[in-house]
């Protein structure tokens, strides 16, 4: 479906950092404060609020209460790392139906050992999976690689040119804290983690906060010359979830691709924000929205230049792999990035004549399937 | 230091673990649709009727993706590294994560056959179901 008149309006971000002891509400009060600079927007303004998190003590009303913000509407962003566009797309719903017209979505993480940031293992990861002494999401994503890689013959080669690609993009992009040059070989003899899956597909935890504001058309003209609005967006959530013997290499992305692009052509999508926990995560995310046929993911990447300055930009700011993973707000990171390109602010690393962006999110890493989350939006600039 | 990770054992799973003590793999099978399903839930993943019954399995099935893990989440398990961590196809048409023991666990692939064994664990009432190549 075409939204109507729903906008992005501003953003905001903190440094990065692998080691601070900085609370993790300063993160989020950074991360608005910056959004607050941005758009004008003052803190009496904001009635809309949603934090996007996995630690329990952050809900959304206590955050409220701790950062003295008095609100019309609240959500706290559940979905893991789909959590932020997901979050987008309930607040796009409140400002449809006329409920709200401005909102503040936040995610962030530290390493404030105030704070339950580690969630306790569902159920059927504890029982069933940590029992056997497994490696986390490394090696959840280790099984999927394996699959891809045995039935399509996908090589290290090519998954790794998407993890080299978005180091090239971090090089000018002074949040990331992966900058450094990195070669296919540097990645190919990066340790084994949980084979097949190494050192270098791996996000790197870090402290950090993420703020993406969200209003109406209206209200959007009153912000910002600079509107970006939402287009189209689709969730599926549980895909495959009543299935025995589920297909390890399609995730729900291809049910929201199919939703996404019969509003636009994937064609027309100028900057790709692609949620990459992993690089496998990004190339089977471009199998499943259509880029290419299911397996054939890493012929496509062979055939293209992923990074900023390429013919089809990915990551363009490092993603998630370089940048590092501040928790949920990985997943905010990658709208922050679009807006950032399509409102002409991403320095070094512009992507030219950038109109629209593709940002999805992926998360919930379901028992023997893939991801239980995926979610997508599409945005475009407008002036 | 924490040991190894163990079942927090529940009303939904106590069957499953019971069976495993005494080296029987058992599923959950809906007496109202018949769907056979795993790890046990609390309702059928088929039509959520709540009316389950436990049924023994072969324990025989085919590898269909592994994982050499180096690097454990839970670094308790650091001594047996690497650890041959899979899911498993059984015959009767469900997947389980488990893990691949033995000495040839190095030689495992995708779609070699597999049997189950019980796993001793630190806690002498649990034994974990894990296979080995047939």
């Amino acid at each position: 479906m075409l939204r109507k008149k729903v906008c992005l309006v501003g953003y905001g971000s903190t440094e990065y950092s692998r080691k601070s002891d900085r609370p993790l509400l300063s993160y989020y009060a950074e991360a608005m404060q910056n959004a607050m600079a941005q758009t004008g927007i003052t803190k009496k303004e904001i009635n809309g609020f949603s934090m996007v998190t996995q630690a329990s003590p952050d809900y959304s009303p206590y955050v409220a209460e701790q950062l003295g913000l008095e609100l019309d509407w609240v959500l706290n962003g559940d979905c893991g790392g789909a959590g932020a566009v997901c979050a987008i797309r309930r607040a796009a719903d409140a400002i449809e139906a006329g409920y709200l017209d401005l909102a503040f979505i936040v995610a962030g993480n530290a390493f404030d050992k105030n704070v339950a940031h580690q969630r306790v293992l569902e159920y059927q990861r504890a029982n069933y999976v940590d029992v056997y002494g497994y490696g986390g999401p490394n090696t959840l994503f280790a099984l999927v690689q394996r699959r891809h890689m045995e039935e399509y013959g996908t090589t290290l080669e090519q998954i790794g040119k998407i993890a080299v690609s978005q180091r090239h993009n971090a090089g000018p992009n002074p949040q990331a804290l992966l900058r450094a040059p990195m070669t296919i070989e540097d990645y190919l003899n990066s340790r084994l983690i949980s084979d097949p899956i190494r050192l270098f597909d791996c996000v790197m935890p870090c402290s950090g906060g993420e703020c993406v504001v969200v209003a109406s058309e209206e209200r959007a003209k009153q912000i910002t010359d600079k509107p970006v609005y939402l287009v189209t967006d689709a969730e599926k959530i549980g895909f495959q979830a009543s299935n025995m013997l589920p297909d390890k290499t399609v995730t729900g992305m291809s049910v929201v691709g199919q939703h996404l692009f019969s509003e636009m052509s994937r064609d027309n999508i100028d900057v790709l924000a692609i949620y990459d926990d992993y690089p496998i995560a990004v190339m089977m995310q471009l199998e499943d929205l259509g880029y290419c046929a299911k397996g054939q993911g890493g012929p496509f990447v062979d055939d293209h230049d992923l990074t900023f300055a390429g013919d089809f930009p990915v990551n363009t700011g490092g993603g998630e792999i370089s940048v590092g993973q501040a928790g949920l707000a990985g997943g905010m990171l990658h709208v922050v990035e679009a807006l950032r390109q399509l409102r002409g602010e991403a320095g070094e690393r512009q992507v030219k004549a950038a109109e629209t962006a593709l940002v999805t999110g992926i998360g919930w890493l379901s028992y023997a399937r893939n991801l239980n989350t995926t979610a997508a939006l599409i945005l475009e600039r407008r002036s | 230091m924490a040991g190894k990770s163990l079942p927090v054992i529940n009303p939904v799973d106590r069957e499953y673990w019971a069976g495993a003590a005494k080296g029987e793999l058992r599923l959950q099978r809906c007496r109202a649709c018949g769907v056979l399903q795993f790890f046990p839930r609390a309702a059928c993943t088929g039509c959520l009727s709540s009316d389950l019954e436990w049924v023994p399995v072969s324990g025989r099935g085919k590898v269909h993706t592994f994982s050499l893990c180096r690097v454990p989440r839970n670094r308790a398990f650091m001594d047996e590294v690497p650890i041959c961590v899979a899911e498993v196809e059984l015959e009767e048409g469900v997947r389980m994560v488990t893990r691949i023991v033995g000495d040839n666990r190095d030689q495992v692939t995708l779609g070699a056959p597999v049997s189950v064994v019980f796993m001793d664990t630190e806690d002498a009432d649990i034994k974990l179901p894990v296979f080995e190549l047939a």
